[in-house]
């Protein structure tokens, strides 16, 4: 009976989404409080039925139905789901709550809700996914229950990024395609299934040793769409014309973080480190992650609108996670999913900052933010702590997951003694540290203007309205400030709030 | 000798007969008996299949002639199979068409059209259920009339010349199909498929008529795929699928092309020997046409700003993939593609039927900008459009994601042709995503301030038949997607009883 | 986990300014009353400089929090916390009592005042530190909380200041970093211990990727110190500053980047992996380099506080100069012009501010005749002008002295006498751009008074008391330990020996 209850996670909200999307059949246009109702209840609900999960942690899984021969629709908890879970868990109620306040004054409220929840039990389905297939299937979900939130604003500006993020996706699935192909073809059990430590054939795939490494990297590339890898990154800038309860929760946790998860995946339990390790495979993704670093955090400089400015930030940090994944050791997936749920907090409190100073001003771009520090304190304060574990300063929670990180790339490159694994992990290193910079550059020259605006002689020059400019109200102020005290507890305590002892006991099992 | 074992033939006597009672009935009438007579030979198809798939498959010499008189009819599984998934998409396309039938029809020549439709059904079914070369040819040259009047009776826009076109090509496919059996009766001297198979392999065996049987090989596919609309032999087809009545697009689109394939994969096991055909390379040719195909009727389509010829460039493309299936010359490549023949012809019916009540809500203008906001005008049209959108891109749970998946490991299967399928297979993927789901999000998105003053309040849900149509499509979709265990089962099953 | 009693001694200094500057910043009552301001600074500045020597003399050591379970935040206090925590704290009671003056003539005082008391908390917390990891934390937290110093002004100039210096801080404290993260790949702990914890097993096989971790840490930590080629924000960033600031900022700031790499170098790594390495080479060619080249930027720069801050880029690198011969002389000498320097470049600071407000002049053309209006001030300024020449008995000669004796006595090679060298001509730099101050401060010549330098009343224009007590405090510290630095060497002299 337990693990019929892992369905729920996933059906739940996309049945509350169909009935908010009745609901906006019947009387569109209107905001009655029924909307707020039905996605706030099945929100809460969700969560409650994921904690309840993550506290029994049931050890069977829940085979849903046959796709097709051996791929089977099937869901599983193991502790590395259980984080991404948990997260999600934790991050939605409080992201719907931010968004009701967000989304008052917008057009088409039961279709943004239907959406917003439906994601909710995709993404779940993600993290529960027991084999590839299903995973792959969520994936694709994952894309149109997401395109119409990129949509919702129906300008042509996000017509086009929607367009774009769809084509990116589903070619980014595409690809991901060929890896599971070739997975299903060479694996050892004759199913996708997610094994600790690969699933692979071993003797089969020694003969086509090359060819498997060459569909892992496409699968890599294909779902690193979702994770924003350069070159495939060009979606996620331009979907910051969504609201900001999407682009935060959305582009900078569930959708992003779901591509990082399903490499996660795809590397640790389906191909498998003892194969890929060692191998120009390791090498190229390794590279790439770099790259991407390197190349997200430059971008983010040199973007003066604020959300494109975070939205390359959440490049350059996803391949954080990625550089992690593509360490393939117990370390770096342990850096690796600590730096998933440091960045997702992260990332998510800068945004919404963003989005209640849009809120509240209608201020996009990073130079109009001049003085607001003083008019906004409490939501700078958490923008505040957010840029400065960004930045990976000490006592912050990105200091750990930097550290982590970093930790995992020298002792894989003091484990070699010539090669590409002599140079690839330390220049990985040096450039986590590059991007650190760039992020003190991007993130401060922010905090800079805003409370240190410049003195136009204390002048009365500020226009009325800029006068009555204040914090937001507490449905957008209460996520900030939870966001803002779980950055800050993970820095202080990471052992405890950031469960790093299970996190090693899941390196230890499947490194 | 089983009651059952007739039924092949009831079907496409029946399906000639509606024609001529057709021929002295009004449009209505026509219609109905139509809708009966594809009904009952859905049934009787149904019943060709239970038969096949318990006792396999049965030569039927009609009247008892022995051969070399008489003419013959083979069922098996497939053939059953193929024969009740016709009929459910021709039922199905006719009745969501139906209402455009008869606005673009004149209404005295509304019966002509379901004529038509008989002629064609039962030319379908002979295709798919003759056991002898020269019927099949006559059906050939029936069907081609019967597509020919199904285009040129809507007597608008472009269709005269496309019909003229779409005539010239298929022509030109038919006299090289009759070229190739007037050679192949040379050399073995038979008709029937069966003999002239033992023929075949006597020949191969002796080393004779080495350039003879490649010309043979060669010229039947060469005149088969250019009827099917095999790239770059596929001018006919955006006009004739753009320009004629919905319904006649559907079948056109989702099944004549379909049964000529299907007659081709016949040849190619039951009389020539596959293991010929591939030892004369004539796979790889069609490999390397289907891979093009693949990548240049998506790129036409994505160039295309009018949605039916959009979905038309789109069957250029997916005819790519089921010859690129055959051209991998492996039993798997093999079930891939007569799979894909029954996932193209769900998914593309859909997407024409779909198109209808999108456009109809529109205006009848199938630009872009016209179709923008028109999948909440008609949601269920919209739905449809986009299941048989994700459908073509490979969505799970949707027919074209297993289609995709026997096509992917199928590949795997020929070493010299993985990657090239693999890559283009995913190039493919990609293109249609760009002008599939480019389509869904303008019939999603919003009409400007400006043109909403225009199409406000032109919200139709269509009509009954319109919706009935669109609804099963989705459910074919599915089952296909979700159910295609039994069905792969079967189509291997057939395969194995061709040989 | 720790125990709060017992350690309390420790835990104070850190918290206590921290906790007052907090409430100046954030207090409603006292963030407004310029009054009440000003007596909490003078208190929380004399009760911090009891506090800490209270903790100096009681020493020991202390885990303060587990992060996680291999890094930990210790205290923990040596000779060397001992002479940067009686430097800072008492330095910053001097110039706290300048400040008060000094900044009643600008905006936003108890701002100011909030920050500068925070600064002084995480510096104690920087010196006490007795990991590299809590070194790190406290290092960052230094840069961040001594920004808004810098950007006091609020001006276009002094933001784009303040990004300099954050963005020079940040990418040096990150190029440590990745030292750090080797480290502590490498080393059993982190812990700071007198002879450094790397042993030559650990880094057999590594000895490239160590040293250039080495060089990181030494490059990246220099940024602070002014070390070339992170010095570029320096020059820029003191002057922005009001005078308090850039005194600090000068004369206990860049010392913290001193005191890290002396923990690095001579605390964790040991001496005796970097000696005769590329990296000692390439540490003492970058410090001569910036010797000569702070001494020549200061020589050419027009405008006084601005020359000052490329005299304290010149200077620093003395000390860094002092440590990378690796001889326990030089590091005697380097400890000792860490001290002196600190006493000496506050003074010039706090002369060039108050200058400033009593004159308004910058430029130091401008000075002609400053002698006739505040001829104290000026008298402080060329004591310690000499002091900082090397001029003996002032301290200034004392340590050059050590420094170069240090220098020659080392195996560096061709270092050992172009150190000196180089020393030696920066030291006549040092007069050629400090002096010219002070001789035309006294005697102007003859084409003065003009009208534009000379203020309309003629007469002395003393600056207030609290601005020329600090002063004369810090003048007579230069004298009075260049005359008996005995004791004070003997303790640098025992420093030295534990760590060599």
């Amino acid at each position: 009976m337990k693990e019929m209850m892992l369905a729920a996670p996933v059906f739940l909200p996309l049945a509350g989404g169909a009935a908010l999307l009745a609901l906006s059949g019947r009387q569109r246009e209107k905001d009655g409080p029924a909307v707020r109702i039905i996605s706030g209840v099945f929100t809460l609900g969700v969560s409650l039925v994921i904690f309840w999960l993550l506290n029994r942690s049931p050890k069977d899984s829940l085979v849903l139905f046959r796709l097709y021969g051996s791929l089977t629709v099937k869901f599983q908890m193991d502790p590395m789901g259980s984080v991404f879970l948990g997260l999600i868990g934790f991050l939605w109620p409080l992201a719907t709550l931010y968004a009701f306040e967000y989304m008052k004054y917008e057009e088409r409220k039961p279709a943004f809700f239907a959406y917003y929840l439906m994601t909710y039990g995709i993404t779940a389905g993600i993290a529960l996914a027991g084999n590839l297939v299903t995973l792959y299937l969520f994936y694709e979900m994952l894309t149109l229950v997401t395109f119409p939130l990129v949509l919702h604003p129906m300008t042509k500006e996000a017509q086009r990024a929607s367009r774009k993020y769809l084509y990116y996706s589903i070619s980014g699935a595409a690809f991901a395609f060929i890896g599971l192909v070739f997975l299903l073809s060479y694996s050892a059990t004759g199913t996708t299934e997610f094994i600790a430590g690969g699933n692979l054939n071993m003797e089969a795939a020694r003969g086509q040793k090359n060819l498997l490494l060459l569909a892992y990297i496409l699968a890599f590339f294909g779902f690193g769409v979702k994770a924003a890898l350069f070159p495939v990154h060009g979606w996620l800038p331009k979907a910051t014309v969504a609201p900001t309860p999407v682009t935060a929760l959305l582009h900078a946790v569930a959708v992003v973080k779901s591509g990082a998860f399903a490499i996660l995946r795809l590397t640790y339990f389906s191909y498998g480190t003892e194969f890929l390790k060692g191998t120009w495979a390791q090498w190229a993704v390794l590279s790439a992650t770099i790259i991407t670093i390197a190349f997200g955090s430059t971008m983010a400089v040199r973007e003066i609108h604020w959300k494109r400015r975070l939205a390359y930030s959440t490049i350059s940090n996803l391949s954080y996670i990625l550089f992690g994944a593509a360490l393939m050791s117990p370390l770096g997936i342990m850096a690796s999913l600590c730096h998933l749920m440091a960045h997702a907090f992260m990332k998510i409190c800068s945004f919404f900052c963003a989005g209640a100073v849009i809120h509240q001003t209608g201020k996009t771009f990073v130079y109009e933010l001049d003085g607001l520090g003083k008019r906004m304190p409490v939501t700078f304060a958490c923008l505040t702590v957010a840029s400065l574990s960004l930045m990976g300063i000490p006592l912050f929670a990105g200091f750990i997951s930097k550290w982590n990180l970093i930790h995992g790339a020298f002792s894989l490159g003091t484990g070699w003694t010539k090669g590409m694994g002599r140079i690839l992990p330390f220049m990985g290193a040096g450039v986590i540290l590059y991007s650190a910079l760039m992020t003190g550059i991007y993130m401060l020259t922010v905090l800079v203007r805003a409370y240190f605006p410049k003195d136009t002689s204390g002048g009365p020059d500020r226009t009325e309205t800029e006068e009555n400019i204040s914090d937001p109200g507490w449905r957008m102020l209460l996520p900030l400030m939870v966001f803002a005290a779980v950055i800050l507890l993970m820095g202080i305590k990471p052992e405890v709030f950031l469960q790093m002892d299970r996190l090693r006991q899941i390196g230890g099992t499947i490194g | 000798m089983s009651f059952v074992q007739n039924f092949p033939f009831f079907s496409i006597i029946i399906a000639m007969f509606s024609g001529i009672i057709s021929s002295v009935l009004s449009g209505k009438k026509a219609r109905n008996v139509t809708f009966g007579a594809i009904l009952i030979i859905l049934i009787l198809s149904a019943g060709v299949l239970h038969f096949c798939s318990g006792q396999g498959s049965y030569t039927y010499m009609m009247g008892h002639f022995p051969a070399p008189w008489g003419n013959e009819i083979r069922a098996g599984v497939l053939e059953g199979l193929t024969a009740v998934f016709f009929c459910l998409v021709m039922l199905l396309s006719v009745l969501g068409g139906m209402k455009h039938t008869e606005q673009d029809i004149e209404s005295s020549k509304h019966n002509l059209f379901y004529i038509m439709v008989d002629l064609m059904l039962s030319s379908l079914l002979a295709l798919i259920y003759t056991n002898d070369l020269f019927t099949a040819y006559v059906f050939v040259e029936i069907n081609t009339i019967a597509g020919c009047g199904m285009i040129l009776i809507r007597q608008k826009g472009r269709s005269l010349s496309s019909a003229i076109r779409y005539m010239i090509l298929s022509q030109l496919g038919s006299g090289l199909f009759l070229i190739g059996l007037s050679l192949l009766y040379d050399v073995t001297g038979h008709l029937l498929m069966s003999p002239a198979k033992e023929a075949v392999a006597v020949i191969e065996a002796a080393g004779t008529y080495g350039i003879p049987m490649l010309v043979i090989v060669a010229v039947i596919s060469v005149g088969l795929a250019i009827k099917s609309g095999l790239y770059p032999f596929h001018y006919w087809i955006p006009d004739t699928y753009g320009y004629a009545t919905p319904a006649a697009s559907a079948i056109l689109s989702g099944l004549v092309s379909k049964g000529y394939i299907f007659l081709l994969i016949k040849i190619f096991y039951r009389v020539l020997g596959q293991e010929n055909v591939i030892a004369s390379q004539i796979v790889n040719v069609l490999f390397v046409f289907g891979l093009a195909g693949m990548v240049m009727g998506s790129l036409h389509a994505i160039l295309e700003r009018d949605m039916r010829r959009m979905i038309a460039f789109s069957s250029v493309a997916q005819i790519g993939y089921i010859y690129m299936g055959i051209g991998l010359g492996t039993q798997a490549g093999m079930i891939a593609a007569i799979f894909h023949i029954f996932t193209h012809s769900a998914t593309k019916a859909l997407l024409f039927i779909s198109a209808v009540g999108l456009y109809e809500v529109s205006g009848d203008r199938k630009d872009y900008k016209s179709l923008r906001g028109s999948g909440y005008r008609n949601p269920l049209a919209g739905i449809g459009f986009g299941i048989g959108a994700l459908s073509m891109v490979g969505f799970p749970m949707l027919s074209g994601f297993i289609s995709k998946l026997l096509f992917a490991t199928s590949a795997l299967q020929s070493p010299s042709k993985m990657l090239p399928t693999l890559i283009v297979l995913a190039v493919s993927t990609v293109l249609n995503a760009v002008y599939f789901l480019r389509m869904v999000i303008t019939i999603y998105s919003i009409p400007r301030e400006k043109e909403k003053s225009m199409k406000e309040g032109e919200s139709l849900p269509g009509s009954w038949n319109l919706r009935l149509a669109i609804t099963c499509f989705i459910l074919l979709n599915l089952t296909l997607g979700l159910f295609s265990q039994p069905i792969v089962k079967a189509i291997g099953n057939g395969l194995a009883m061709f040989a | 986990m720790f125990n709060m009693e017992q350690h309390l001694h420790l835990i104070l200094p850190v918290i206590l300014p921290v906790a007052a500057g907090g409430a100046m910043l954030a207090g409603k009552p006292l963030k407004e009353n310029k009054r009440a301001g000003r007596v909490v600074l003078l208190l929380a500045l004399g009760l911090e400089l009891l506090l800490v020597a209270q903790a100096l003399m009681k020493g020991g050591g202390m885990v303060f929090w587990h992060l996680t379970g291999t890094m930990e935040l210790a205290f923990q206090i040596d000779e060397i916390s001992v002479l940067f925590a009686a430097l800072t704290s008492g330095i910053w009671l001097l110039v706290g009592i300048y400040g008060i003056s000094y900044m009643s003539f600008e905006h936003r005082e108890n701002q100011f005042f909030g920050w500068y008391l925070v600064v002084l908390g995480v510096l104690i917390g920087l010196d006490f530190s007795g990991n590299l990891l809590t070194m790190y934390v406290f290092y960052e937290l230094m840069t961040l909380t001594s920004l808004p110093l810098v950007l006091h002004e609020r001006t276009h100039q002094a933001v784009m200041a303040g990004l300099k210096y954050l963005f020079y801080s940040v990418a040096g404290a990150f190029l440590a970093l990745f030292g750090i993260f080797f480290l502590a790949g490498i080393a059993e702990s982190l812990t700071f211990v007198p002879g450094g914890t790397v042993t030559r097993e650990i880094i057999a096989g590594k000895e490239g990727l160590f040293l250039g971790a080495v060089v990181c840490m030494i490059i990246g930590f220099g940024a602070k110190a002014g070390m070339f080629p992170l010095h570029g924000w320096l020059p820029t960033a003191h002057p922005e500053a009001p005078a308090p600031a850039s005194a600090v900022l000068s004369g206990i700031i860049t010392k913290s980047g001193v005191l890290a790499v002396i923990r690095v170098v001579f605390y964790i790594v040991g001496p005796d992996n970097l000696r005769g390495t590329w990296v000692q080479n390439v540490w003492i060619l970058l410090s001569l380099l910036t010797v000569f080249m702070g001494s020549m930027l200061a020589y050419k720069e027009p405008m006084l506080k601005k020359r000052l801050a490329y005299s304290t880029v010149s200077q620093v690198s003395y000390i860094l100069f002092g440590l990378s011969v690796l001889n326990p002389v030089a590091f005697a000498g380097a400890l000792s012009h860490v001290m002196f320097h600190s006493l000496i470049k506050n003074a010039l600071f706090l002369c060039a501010g108050a200058v400033i407000v009593t004159t308004g002049r910058k430029q130091v053309n401008e000075m002609k005749g400053l002698g006739k209006i505040m001829p104290k001030a000026l008298l402080c300024y060329t004591i310690v002008s000499l002091g900082l020449i090397g001029i003996p008995p002032l301290c200034g000669f004392v340590s050059k002295w050590y420094l170069a004796a240090g220098a020659l006595a080392s195996d560096t090679g061709v270092w050992s006498f172009l150190g000196p060298a180089v020393l030696l001509i920066s030291a006549l730099l040092t007069a050629g751009y400090l002096l010219p101050v002070s001789l035309n401060g006294f005697f102007p010549g003859e084409d003065l008074p003009c009208g534009d330098c000379m203020p309309k009343e003629q007469g002395k224009k003393e600056p207030s008391l609290s601005m020329l007590v600090p002063i004369g405090i810090l003048t007579a510290g230069t004298l009075l330990s260049g005359i008996f630095p005995q004791s004070f060497f003997a303790m640098l002299t025992g420093i030295a020996e534990r760590v060599f």
